[in-house]
């Protein structure tokens, strides 16, 4: 096979590669990153760049203007290699990490890079707790055994399993080598007297350490949701129930692209898969860091670890190859993942601590909807639920307790503050709610009541909402030329709101609102609303029909359903059926934490969910472009909503 | 026994064209197109109370891409638009005459605003049926044309388009102001269709005043897909979507002379037939075609194809 040197410009960098193979792959083969969000499937647009020199063969595409092509602007994931060629990358398509300048830093902080554990909201519980049993992953008790004599000469190991049976009802159990050759010292340093880690590992119980002395009293737990672009983590006290501390992060895997394909593609690449692992690893360490610092646990006090997480993220977290994932027929190498040491994973707590993946349905609905379907007790109802988590992947349920169904729409990460000008997640200095006044002007709620810094998800939806009745912002998504206000203005070419001057701001720039970033948002609640109501139509069922609707998602404390309805987000209802939950996800993997009899839960929930894939469906394309208005093509969907 | 019949409970805006002396203007006939309350020629099921109508294409720039067989019934009026409008309606009957005004676009002479301006008034006092005023699809371009051409214009009650998604608020406020219809375009979708009406109609223009172009395909270049388009569009109208319940204007005559089967020469392709028959049936074929699915307004451009499909229309409108 012939091969041809692609050298990119400005960098100099040079790849080598065999005819045919596409820019895309090139560009990242010799380190350089561009620009991909759809990874690499010709739709987004955002991989331009301009050949100088050599012969190539591309696919037209509409993300190419009449006047870009003339000046010889191609994507680089249709543009195949037939040539030595010379390539010129455009800022705009450089995904450059090593050049910080004052917007790039403020994107790269948003995005992960620079980002550290901060507090976020710890998640109510939303049904009561009662319907979870006390039953952690991992238990510690503490024993004192009758030491051996001539009469009693059993050995040391069913000694101590004598022991535990007499108090538990464990019918299998076993323990690791490690274990057996530490333990006839340690029973007789100890006089006899040791406290156990009972692990839960599906249907046997493993003895997982074994230390001297009594220090039952201290065992905690960290219940992590890991989502596409932010991991949350939950430090939590086992024996008490008592939550100490919830941190999150973006997830540094965003520098390697912002969705689930990208990051497989990725994955691809030479250490591809490990950079992703350690990525997400990273994040995980330094929430856990951060919590057990600031509570003063001691690291090998934590013995449990649960993560709820969509599948792609599970399998790059266990560094299992993802590769399967997003080629027909779509199948990944576990939904059901075994019990693991959290030591294999890479995960700092105690090195024999256990880690457990709360299971998915299928490829493309992973854990995290499962925890969300357990925290919201969708699996003991009556009532008809319906419960949209509004993430980078929106995944949709629809049931009770005789049977469920999801769907997952990929709604981008606008939501979480990633991809939108100002965004930032609900946290200290994000404004969460706005109200504007006739003259145009806002009134912004800020969260800790601090100056503020941008905008997170609730933020945008009661935003957008308060512009559009205020006629700032159209049907279309365009901003009013038309009104007199200094807030509006022209920058770049593209037109904006400004909602903080950089004088009343903590941060040196204008926190604005641009065009584009209505666009963003607007697709993103398109994916979302456009799949809820196909997964509702699937099983011939109306809107109406529902009896009530959870909306989770990482917004912090507070969403807004007016607001949310006025957008087009969701279906417009009779209010008092909505609750805002929270990321549910998290408070889930809390649940399933605590209560090792709801893991088993889980487990029957995901073996019974249906899951309709959206893509199948002929009638989703056509419903999502008719919700890409505000609030919706069909007004009469939206009765309520009026200007 | 009775057929079974479909019962709707929508109808089609009425949307008249041209102002008389009485109405303000100087037009001496109007045409009325849209009314229906039932799918294309089923008399059974509703009323079709208007007739679709042809208008007769007149650009203000002589075509450089037109074959031999286009230009032929034409002669030297290709060169003098006024000539042309005189043309098509004294000697080939036009009713409705559309002026394109491509000439104004950036890459195809980028005549002034005043040009076109005075064009539009030289065809008004040349003939005195209604009109039809497009731009040139160059956005920021007719913007500037199309309101002076609007202006220029005033209180004849003309279509101005296209109203586009992207550009729609320049022209709908001239129209507006101006006393005109709008022709309101979308890529063959369903949705946009919808969406450019519900902008223009937010910024108070009345909806009988509004004309949908979904843009369609000549026959063998996707006619199928835009059939399909305009039969969900015209069946959610009757249904009682308001939003939707525009007459179509469609660009027959401008699809199909793109075709190459209507413009090759018979030396270039001599098992296709004689182009002087196949240039204008292709038109006329794609004509018949969009009127089965809703076309009220067809933009054509042959003279045979013109007639024989006005013949097409009168057959079926002979109720029964």
């Amino acid at each position: 096979m012939e091969k041809f040197k692609v050298k990119f410009k400005p960098s100099g960098k040079i790849a080598e590669v065999k005819k045919g193979a596409d820019l895309l792959a090139a560009a990242v083969s010799c380190g350089l990153f561009i620009n991909s969000s759809c990874g690499g499937e010709g739709v987004c647009g955002r991989c331009k760049v301009v050949i100088k020199k050599g012969k190539f063969r591309t696919e037209p595409t509409g993300r190419i203007s009449h006047e870009e092509r003339k000046k010889g602007y191609v994507l680089a994931c249709l543009t195949t290699v037939e040539d030595n060629l010379e390539v010129f990358v455009p800022r705009e398509s450089r995904l450059d990490l090593t050049k910080v300048k004052d917007e790039e830093a403020r994107l790269h902080r948003l995005k992960g890079m620079y980002s550290e554990a901060v507090d976020i909201d710890k998640g109510k519980p939303i049904i009561s707790e009662e319907i979870f049993t006390h039953s952690p992953i991992s238990t510690k008790i503490y024993l004192e055994l009758p030491p051996p004599t001539l009469d009693d000469s059993v050995s040391d190991y069913e000694r101590l399993v004598r022991k535990i049976k007499e108090k538990y009802d464990i019918p299998m159990m076993q323990t690791g080598l490690r274990n057996l050759r530490r333990l006839g010292s340690v029973l007789r340093h100890s006089d006899w007297k040791v406290t156990v880690t009972l692990g839960k590992r599906n249907e046997t119980t493993e003895v997982v350490i074994i230390e001297p002395g009594d220090s039952s009293g201290e065992n905690y737990g960290v219940a992590f949701d890991i989502g596409t672009t932010t991991v949350s983590g939950q430090l939590i006290n086992l024996n008490t129930k008592e939550i100490l501390g919830t941190k999150a992060t973006y997830n540094k895997q965003i520098i390697f692209g912002d969705d689930v394909i990208t990051r497989i593609v990725f994955a691809k690449e030479e250490s591809g898969l490990e950079r992703l692992h350690h990525a997400v690893i990273d994040n995980m360490n330094s929430i856990i860091r951060a919590l057990t610092t600031e509570y003063s646990v001691p690291l090998n006090q934590v013995t449990g670890v649960i993560c709820a997480g969509n599948t792609t993220m599970i399998h790059l977290l266990l560094r299992v190859d993802p590769t399967h994932i997003r080629r027909e027929p779509y199948v990944s190498t576990a939904n059901f993942v075994p019990v693991i040491r959290a030591s294999e994973a890479g995960i700092k707590v105690h090195p024999r601590g256990l880690l457990a993946c709360i299971p998915g349905v299928s490829t493309y609905v992973g854990g995290d909807i499962i925890a969300g379907t357990v925290a919201c007790g969708i699996n003991n109802e009556d009532k008809l639920t319906l419960l949209i988590d509004v993430g980078t992947n929106g995944e949709i349920v629809l049931g009770n307790k005789e049977w469920m169904a999801c769907c997952s729409a990929s709604a981008g990460p606008a939501f979480e503050g990633s991809g939108v000008s100002c965004g930032m997640r609900a946290i200290k200095g994000a404004v969460e709610r706005v109200e504007i006044n006739s003259k145009f002007e806002p009134k912004v709620k800020v969260k800790g009541d601090e100056k503020a810094m941008g905008i997170c998800g609730s933020g945008y939806i009661d935003l957008i909402s308060c512009m559009f009745k205020r006629d700032i912002v159209k049907r279309d998504g365009k901003i009013n030329r038309d009104l007199k206000t200094k807030r509006i203005r022209q920058k770049d070419g593209e037109y904006e709101y400004v909602i903080v001057f950089k004088k009343d701001a903590c941060c040196d720039y204008d926190i604005v609102i641009k065009e584009s970033d209505i666009e963003n948002i607007k697709r993103s609640k398109g994916a979302i609303y456009s799949a809820a109501a196909i997964l509702v139509k699937k099983f011939d069922l109306k809107f109406s029909d529902l009896d009530r609707i959870y909306i989770a998602g990482g917004f912090g404390t507070f969403l807004d359903i007016d607001s949310a309805i006025s957008i087009g987000l969701l279906p417009d209802l009779d209010r008092s059926k909505f609750k805002f939950v929270g990321n549910s996800s998290l408070i889930g993997s809390r649940e399933i934490l605590l209560s090792y009899d709801t893991m088993k839960k889980a487990e029957e929930i995901a073996r019974k969910m249906t899951y309709i894939e959206l893509s199948k469906d002929p009638s989703y394309m056509d419903e999502y472009v008719s919700s890409l208005f505000f609030p919706h093509t069909d007004l009469e969907k939206f009765p309520s909503v009026k200007k | 026994m009775d057929l079974m019949k479909e019962c709707w409970t929508g109808k089609i805006n009425t949307v008249t064209l041209g102002a008389t002396e009485k109405e303000g203007g100087t037009r001496t006939s109007q045409i009325t197109v849209g009314g229906e309350t039932a799918l294309p020629f089923l008399f059974k099921e509703g009323d079709i109370p208007h007739a679709p109508v042809i208008a007769m294409e007149v650009l203000d720039a002589e075509p450089t891409d037109w074959p031999e067989v286009l230009k032929k019934p034409f002669g030297d009026a290709l060169k003098d638009p006024v000539k042309w409008a005189v043309k098509c309606v004294e000697e080939y009957k036009a009713r409705l005459i559309c002026v394109k005004l491509i000439g104004t676009h950036p890459d195809f002479g980028n005549k002034s605003a005043a040009d076109a301006a005075k064009l539009v008034k030289d065809i008004l006092q040349a003939v005195k049926v209604p009109l039809i005023i497009l731009g040139s699809g160059d956005d920021e371009k007719d913007n500037t044309v199309l309101a002076k051409a609007s202006e220029a214009a005033k209180g004849e009650k003309c279509l101005i388009g296209d109203a586009t998604e992207k550009n729609y608020k320049t022209l709908a406020a001239s129209c507006l102001a101006d006393g005109h219809n709008i022709i309101g375009e979308s890529p063959i979708d369903i949705n946009i269709a919808k969406q450019v009406n519900i902008l223009i109609s937010e910024m108070g223009f009345p909806l009988d005043r509004i004309v949908v172009n979904p843009t369609i395909g000549a026959l063998g270049y996707g006619l199928e897909y835009a059939y399909s388009i305009m039969e969900r569009a015209r069946n959610a109208a009757l249904l009682g979507d308001k939003m939707l319940s525009m007459p179509f204007i469609c660009f027959v005559g401008q699809e199909a002379w793109r075709a190459k089967e209507a413009k090759a020469t018979s030396s270039e392709h001599p098992e296709w037939g004689d182009e002087s028959e196949r240039g204008p049936l292709w038109e006329a074929q794609t004509a018949v075609a969009v009127l089965q699915t809703g076309g009220d307004i067809l933009v054509m451009r042959h003279p045979k194809a013109v007639e024989e499909v006005r013949k097409y229309i009168d057959s079926l409108m002979k109720k029964g």
